[in-house]
């Protein structure tokens, strides 16, 4: 694994077109995903895909392969759209993101269907997807990265920026709203860690 | 049953499935789920959730890794054009550089008989010695500002 990321990391120091050709393919599903969740926006989701690429082409330099290519990339994506939430004068991920300090906020407008609407099926619609709308990104954010990517905890604390204790508090709050979102069991029932 | 049991069981069934949890934590949650009912629910809801969002769908729109991949070998072309140029550039800085060090003293001699005829305070002409070192750097830092700002304003057109 740590030779294949230094022959990663040296191909994308050559800027090699057929690695990143690969690299995109093999990532493509992953990355828009995360994306997703993150702007709740299929559009914005397609162009910080093409920009987070871009982003790796010119600083394919700076991976030196001692992480998770996937764990680089996605902090790229993340940053990308840190930057343009403060370009558009909203506030940034972290401000909006620390329920800590109080009930987190979504990324998106209010107003805007959310990833998930737009991905499911109206029967899909029906149970699941009422209930996880209601998780804050924040905490989807994390459960994505942990559940779907299988990312580890200090890879997550390495793409947010932020200290493992936070990740894994984030984690379990967003258990504990992820349980309490399906459908058939009354939110609150429980307690997370 | 105790209470702080089924606080226990919970907190391990959300630690087991985010950090992990030791052996022996594991044999007395399994034991405790045998005989809870109300705990084994919750630990059925979480792994029906976690099932639930590993398994939602995510279509891909059509042609993304076609068109991004075309995005990213005309920005790599660009960026092989541009390579030469931007060697040339530090190239002569350095080279500018390299002549600064080897004429250094004519040039504070220069600067010091043209400080003197002209009367101009010593700290003045020191002051011009000095600028004169920092031209190449300054104007190498320059182009590359503006190319950045440019390359900068040019994906923000794109985006």
């Amino acid at each position: 694994m740590a030779d294949d990321n230094k022959a990663l990391a040296q191909g994308l120091k050559r800027r090699d077109p057929d690695l990143l050709d690969q690299l995109i393919e093999q990532y493509q599903f992953r990355l828009f995903r995360y994306l997703l969740y993150l702007t709740s926006s299929r559009e914005r989701a397609e162009d910080f895909f093409q920009e987070t690429w871009i982003r790796v082409l010119e600083r394919g330099h700076q991976y030196d392969g001692k992480y998770k290519f996937e764990a680089w990339l996605f902090r790229i994506a993340r940053n990308l759209v840190i930057d343009w939430q403060r370009q558009k004068k909203m506030q940034s991920l972290d401000e909006l993101t620390d329920p800590e300090d109080g009930t987190p906020k979504e990324f998106a407008a209010l107003n805007q269907p959310s990833p998930l609407n737009l991905v499911l099926t109206a029967e899909q619609k029906s149970g699941v997807h009422a209930s996880l709308e209601k998780i804050p990104t924040v905490y989807r954010e994390v459960l994505v990265l942990r559940f779907q990517e299988e990312l580890g905890l200090e890879e997550i604390a390495g793409i947010l920026a932020a200290p493992l204790s936070t990740v894994k508090s984030r984690l379990y709050r967003g258990l504990e709203a992820l349980r309490g979102a399906m459908p058939g069991r009354p939110s609150g029932q429980g307690s997370a860690a | 049953m105790n209470e702080n049991l089924h606080a226990r069981a919970e907190k391990l069934i959300a630690q087991d499935r985010i950090e992990g949890i030791a052996q022996s934590e594991r044999d007395w949650l399994a034991a405790h789920l045998r005989e809870c009912a109300a705990c084994a629910q919750i630990a059925q809801q979480t792994d029906d959730a976690l099932r639930t969002l590993r398994g939602l769908p995510v279509p891909l729109p059509r042609g993304l890794a076609a068109r991004t991949q075309f995005r990213v070998q005309l920005r790599a072309q660009e960026m092989r054009e541009r390579e030469p140029k931007r060697r040339l550039l530090w190239i002569m800085c350095a080279m500018s550089w390299a002549l600064g060090i080897a004429t250094a003293p004519y040039v504070w001699r220069a600067f010091e008989w043209v400080g003197e005829h002209l009367g101009v305070p010593r700290l003045v002409w020191e002051m011009g010695f000095g600028l004169w070192w920092t031209i190449p750097a300054l104007v190498a830092a320059a182009v590359v500002l503006l190319e950045n700002l440019r390359q900068a304003h040019e994906r923000d057109q794109a985006r």
